[in-house]
């Protein structure tokens, strides 16, 4: 689902640089989302479009039904109602 | 001091701004000290203690003074809890006019008078202050009044006698009483097998079955040579018949207690005794205090040659307790009638103790006890009761059992109870740069996720519950364990853990929790950690979740450390529950171990049950937690759906001082920038290097 929320540009400028693009661009694919950029371009501070589009993957998409998959362990989390479910299992 | 001048007027404040007190006092004694305006020695000590009596009602009790006069007055010093009577009161202040109601609240310091008009007040005010009056031993007390906007007290909640519990009067005449007294041979005998102890603070003799008081029990293949003394049989039969008791009891034990004795709270051990549970007053008239697991105390009046039964409720899980002192709060108005005494402070006033002699009978259990109270029974959590870990694995289970169910089961009342954040975590919080990855471990209800906007919060719990309440409220949260959380190495930027490492069972696994928060953070990153102190009262102030032993039915209660509801305060923060107790002090039973009484045995490893409200006597325990079912919420209350009313037990591990301080230190690549003490909580903040 696709919540809105406030755009806060500056906000956004502090994240933007910590984002692992490799691992949004994956999970934005397997969302089938559309309108993601594809990495960090010169003046993205000042790109409306490119800001706007960040805000969106970043903030207002929300995974409600869903699993993560750990590329590790292979194991899997289900996500219900927006929450992934990650406690140690017995073994653990 | 500000030399020679004029003064505006008498309300205008002083030049070196002085309170508009001084200014009032010192328009009085002008006439007498014609031109001289330099205080006295004496006088500017008469004003620092007024004012530091100011700062103290403010500070401690939320009460708030101001410097113009009103009707009503605080009168520090002249309280019920500094041994200050009624009838030595009164007087005092009828002498200045006309008293429209005095209100003394038990056990505070301090009384609040109200005169028909703000001109009588002033006369009280520049004629008592810092007057001597005569305290109930004879001690001399100087009294400081200052003016209130409102003389009040808000009132309690009407309240009950434990159920169960009866007193009936005046079931012993006079004459019965005196000898029934007489025949108790206290003299001492060494082949006295009625085996007459002179413990620290009474003395006791028993018939029928001797009580240890090691154990909390009888030997009941031990029974004492001539049972229950002949005097009693008559008395006895003519209990049973006229219904005050059910069954014939086969032990007696008498205790004798002086003024200043007393007896800690306990529950009479449910495998030793029968439910019903009698015991008759004599020789003088005794305030004994009942109190329910959830930290509600009753005072109860025992009037002279009157009995007291305990059935059901009241025999099995309230505790009993008579305070060593040597005054009680009664009801003026009721004088010794049996009861419970008022919460209605301007019908309080103190009564002397004599020697009471107490018969207690009560009938011996030979089958182990079945009651309805599981939870404080003896022969039902024998087995079940936990007992400190030993090894990870146990502790798992005990943090399954005692803290991750138990969160899971209450969630939706634990939330409604959990609404105010603690301010220095809002420091905190506000204090990061924008754009900051914060994680909060042990996120609980939210609470803090929302507080600043400009951070991007992730909460993380280990209860699905209340995950979903993060959820629900819009915040970022998932499910995960404190002891792995499932984010990345060093992306964040601050981490919280409020009221969460004290719920883990052994120190290993504190530690381990303090390292995850260290692995999240970035270098210089920092973490805020807040966990439950074993030290309830600091620098002799107590902490909010001591004094807030509300007398209360029904009512929202925040029984731990995250407890924000604030005291009854004319200036203060606004109160967040919204109900209307006010806090009252609990008289401090001191622990006398071994004397009668629920105090666990020292050798069993088993982790005592922790009464609300009260110091802590362990280091880990079980803290009772009162489900009430949440208000106006459609989703079940928890995955069971469990009961309102049911009891669950949460296990706590409190830190005493410096033992959060030591963890830290053992951890690398950390710097501890603050460590302090906040209401009841031991904190540091570390910072990654």
């Amino acid at each position: 689902s696709i919540n809105p929320m406030e755009f806060n540009p500056d906000f956004l400028a502090c994240m933007i640089p910590e984002v692992e693009w490799a691992l949004l661009l994956e999970a934005a694919d397997t969302l089938h989302l559309v309108e993601v950029p594809k990495g960090l371009t010169e003046g993205y501070e000042h790109n409306e479009k490119f800001l706007r589009e960040m805000h969106q993957v970043l903030l207002e998409v929300e995974v409600l039904e869903g699993t993560l998959k750990c590329s590790e362990s292979r194991g899997l989390f289900p996500i219900s109602w927006g929450i992934p479910n990650m406690p140690l299992s017995d073994e653990e | 001091m500000a030399g020679a001048g004029t003064w505006a007027g008498p309300w205008t404040a002083g030049p070196v701004g002085l309170p508009g007190a001084l200014v009032c006092v010192r328009t009085v004694m002008d006439s007498n000290h014609h031109s001289n305006y330099k205080l006295t020695k004496t006088e500017k000590k008469f004003l620092r203690k007024q004012i530091k009596a100011r700062h103290t009602l403010l500070r401690h009790e939320g009460v708030e003074t101001v410097s113009y006069a009103t009707q009503s007055l605080v009168v520090a010093n002249g309280g019920l809890g500094n041994g200050v009577g009624r009838s030595q009161l009164l007087p005092a202040l009828e002498k200045c006019g006309l008293v429209d109601s005095l209100l003394m609240p038990p056990n505070k310091p301090y009384s609040f008078v109200r005169y028909k008009t703000a001109e009588e007040a002033r006369k009280a005010y520049v004629t008592l202050n810092g007057k001597e009056i005569v305290g109930d031993l004879g001690q001399k007390i100087i009294l400081y009044l200052n003016f209130v906007e409102k003389a009040q007290w808000k009132e309690l909640g009407l309240q009950a006698l434990p159920p169960g519990l009866m007193v009936v009067e005046e079931i012993i005449s006079s004459e019965d009483e005196k000898m029934l007294l007489e025949s108790v041979n206290w003299a001492e005998d060494i082949d006295d097998q009625n085996v007459q102890k002179s413990l620290k603070h009474r003395r006791v003799k028993h018939f029928g079955y001797e009580f240890h008081y090691e154990n909390n029990n009888v030997d009941k293949d031990k029974p004492l040579p001539g049972g229950l003394p002949d005097i009693w049989d008559s008395i006895l039969e003519k209990w049973l018949k006229e219904g005050f008791i059910k069954h014939k009891p086969d032990q007696l034990t008498v205790n004798q207690y002086e003024p200043g004795h007393g007896i800690p709270a306990h529950i009479d051990t449910h495998s030793a005794f029968e439910d019903e549970i009698v015991s008759l007053s004599l020789g003088s008239e005794i305030v004994m205090d009942f109190k329910h697991p959830d930290g509600v105390t009753v005072p109860v009046m025992l009037p002279r040659r009157s009995l007291l039964v305990m059935t059901g409720e009241s025999r099995y899980l309230w505790t009993h307790g008579i305070t060593p002192r040597k005054f009680d709060t009664v009801q003026a108005s009721k004088g010794h009638k049996g009861g419970i005494i008022t919460s209605d402070v301007g019908d309080l006033t103190l009564s002397k103790r004599g020697i009471r002699t107490s018969f207690t009978f009560r009938k011996v259990r030979q089958t182990p006890c079945n009651c309805s109270y599981p939870l404080v029974c003896d022969s039902q959590t024998k087995q079940t009761s936990p007992s400190l870990p030993g090894s990870a694995r146990e502790a798992s289970q005990l943090e399954r059992e005692h803290v991750h169910r138990v969160y899971e089961e209450i969630a939706g009342h634990f939330s409604s109870t959990r609404h105010t954040p603690w301010p220095r975590v809002v420091d905190f919080l506000k204090a990061l740069p924008s754009g900051s990855l914060v994680a909060d471990v042990g996120c609980g209800n939210g609470k803090y996720l929302g507080i600043n906007q400009d951070l991007y919060m992730i909460g993380c719990d280990r209860s699905r519950s209340l995950a979903d309440i993060c959820g629900e409220r819009r915040f970022q949260a998932l499910v995960g364990d404190a002891l792995a959380v499932p984010l990345r190495s060093g992306s964040c930027d601050a981490c919280l853990s409020i009221a969460v490492i004290h719920h883990l069972a052994t120190a290993e696994r504190r530690v381990a929790a303090l390292r995850e928060l260290v692995r999240l953070l970035r270098p210089g990153g920092t973490a805020l950690i807040y966990v439950w102190a074993m030290e309830q009262e600091y620098n002799k102030k107590k902490s909010k979740y001591l004094r807030e032993n509300r007398v209360s039915q029904g009512k929202e209660q925040e029984t731990d450390s995250d407890a924000a509801a604030v005291p009854v305060s004319l200036g203060g923060q606004v109160p967040d529950v919204g109900d209307q107790d006010a806090p009252c002090c609990v008289p401090a039973i001191p622990d006398c171990p071994g004397e009668g009484g629920n105090t666990s045995d020292v050798t069993d490893a088993r982790l005592p049950v922790h009464t609300n409200r009260t110091s802590f006597h362990a280091q880990d325990l079980l803290v009772p937690w009162h489900h009430k079912g949440s208000p106006g919420k459609d989703k079940p209350v928890g995955a069971a759906g469990s009961a309102p009313g049911a009891v669950f037990h949460r296990y706590y591990h409190v830190f005493r001082e410096g033992e959060l301080e030591a963890a830290c230190q053992t951890l690398s690549g950390v710097h501890l920038l603050q460590s302090y003490y906040d209401q009841g909580n031991w904190c540091v903040v570390l910072q990654k290097v």
